[in-house]
């Protein structure tokens, strides 16, 4: 017959309401693994799993990871939230460093950085001083980075890599010119 | 035949933008890249979509577009294509205050969702009272999408998904646009000269390259704008430009 498991499942938090505290050593840890197969997370002290929803304000100043519904505020003054592929978020979210993966509905303060994974899918404005977008991820809605850097007006764009032109453009017609 | 597979787009049709894993540096930061050669801890199992074809093109009428745009200090700028870490690092880097709206890939979200309405009446036996004309269909679509204040933006990147929205849709957003605009912002459009064969989404490499990349097919496309048509949608636009290219892609530049 079916050799049965242990209860406790990989990735799982141990309390009803779905946020479980982790220990240090925990926290620490290597990669939990979600019921998706993909790590979950491999910093975070607390975790809503896939599955449960949750309405409210959250408030704190440990790492968060969201897999599962979550709806309200989210308040993380000096840790990270990390909205997992499955999560789906309608919150404002206030944090040192958002990651998101899944969905989010709402305004992002990440305060050093927010990364959009390409899963990731975000309605609302972020604002951060350092913002990184993978290919894929989709957003609507406005960016604003702050920094004191000044603006380097002739930098060049980062990222790709200028190849050889292939549509070369060879005429203008139509209409007046622009001066 | 539903609405939404007249035009090609059946529910789980196409990949959207997919993605080519290259993950450039943070906007404003000064961290080390992720490149391909070291993928995210998180990616690993997860779903790929095929590689992307991309290609560079010198681009005149971008050249033309930040032209106009130069001087302008911190202005608004609407790019209506998907997110690009490179389109938004150019213009953010620029000082521009950057609102990102991935207009076709709603506009494929829309569809889907009209077509989920239909297929749950049709399965009730209940007569549905969505009226799916195509003016109707637009204006439920804007009243979701574009929603700013006007005057709102001193440039927009309309790429050339006007070629791959229904008409009426295409002329709504114009009309839309020209009221988000402020008096002599700049609108940055696309359109093929003849039916594209792919689909092709566009990103920005420096002020003269855009980079084109060969995406799975997001919409079909829905016509071919004539000269004459471009002109007459864009109307109330004080100066249309053009700069035609050997690839069939008219790159213009419309001045409120």
């Amino acid at each position: 017959m079916w050799k049965k498991e242990d209860g406790k499942s990989q990735g799982v938090p141990e309390n009803a309401a779905g946020i479980s505290t982790g220990s240090p050593a925990a926290a620490g840890s290597p990669a939990r693994e979600s019921s998706t197969g993909l790590p979950v997370s491999s910093r975070a002290s607390a975790c809503l799993s896939q599955g449960i929803r949750i309405k409210g304000e959250v408030t704190g100043s440990e790492d968060l990871f969201i897999d599962g519904h979550f709806e309200g505020k989210v308040n993380l003054s000096n840790g990270s939230l990390t909205v997992g592929p499955n999560g789906e978020v309608k919150a404002d979210i206030f944090a040192r460093e958002v990651i998101v993966r899944g969905r989010v509905d709402g305004k992002i303060v990440g305060r050093e950085k927010i990364q959009l994974w390409s899963t990731g899918n975000v309605a609302g404005d972020l604002q951060t001083e350092r913002l990184v977008i993978e290919d894929g991820a989709v957003l609507r809605g406005r960016v604003e980075i702050e920094t004191g850097k000044p603006i380097d007006k002739h930098a060049e764009a980062r990222g790709a890599a200028a190849g050889t032109s292939k549509g070369g453009v060879v005429s203008v017609n139509s209409g007046s010119a622009a001066d | 035949m539903s609405f939404l597979n007249k035009l090609g787009i059946g529910v789980g049709a196409g990949a959207g933008a997919g993605s080519n894993r290259e993950v450039p540096r943070a906007i404003g930061g000064t961290g080390r890249p992720r490149t391909n050669s070291s993928p995210p801890v998180g990616a690993v199992g997860a779903t790929r979509a095929p590689e992307l074809r991309e290609s560079n093109r010198v681009s005149n009428g971008l050249k033309e577009f930040l032209w106009n745009l130069d001087g302008l200090g911190r202005g608004a700028l609407l790019d209506l294509g998907p997110a690009w870490q490179t389109t938004l690092s150019f213009f953010i880097e620029r000082g521009f205050r950057v609102s990102s709206e991935d207009i076709l890939r709603a506009w494929k979200e829309f569809l889907v969702e009209e077509e989920g309405k239909l297929r749950e009446a049709a399965g009730r036996a209940a007569q549905h009272n969505l009226d799916v004309t195509p003016a109707a269909r637009a204006a439920r679509f804007l009243e979701a999408n574009l929603q700013y204040p006007n005057s709102s933006f001193d440039a927009v990147l309309l790429w050339d998904l006007l070629d791959y929205l229904e008409p009426l849709v295409s002329k709504q957003i114009v009309a839309n646009l020209t009221d988000l605009l402020r008096p002599g912002g700049v609108v940055f459009a696309m359109f093929h000269s003849k039916k594209p064969e792919g689909f092709q989404r566009y990103r920005v490499v420096d002020s003269t390259t855009l980079q084109v990349i060969s995406s799975p097919v997001l919409c079909p496309a829905q016509r071919v704008y004539q000269n004459r048509e471009i002109q007459d949608l864009f109307g109330r636009y004080r100066t249309m430009k053009s700069f035609v290219g050997r690839d069939q892609l008219r790159e213009s530049l419309f001045i409120k």
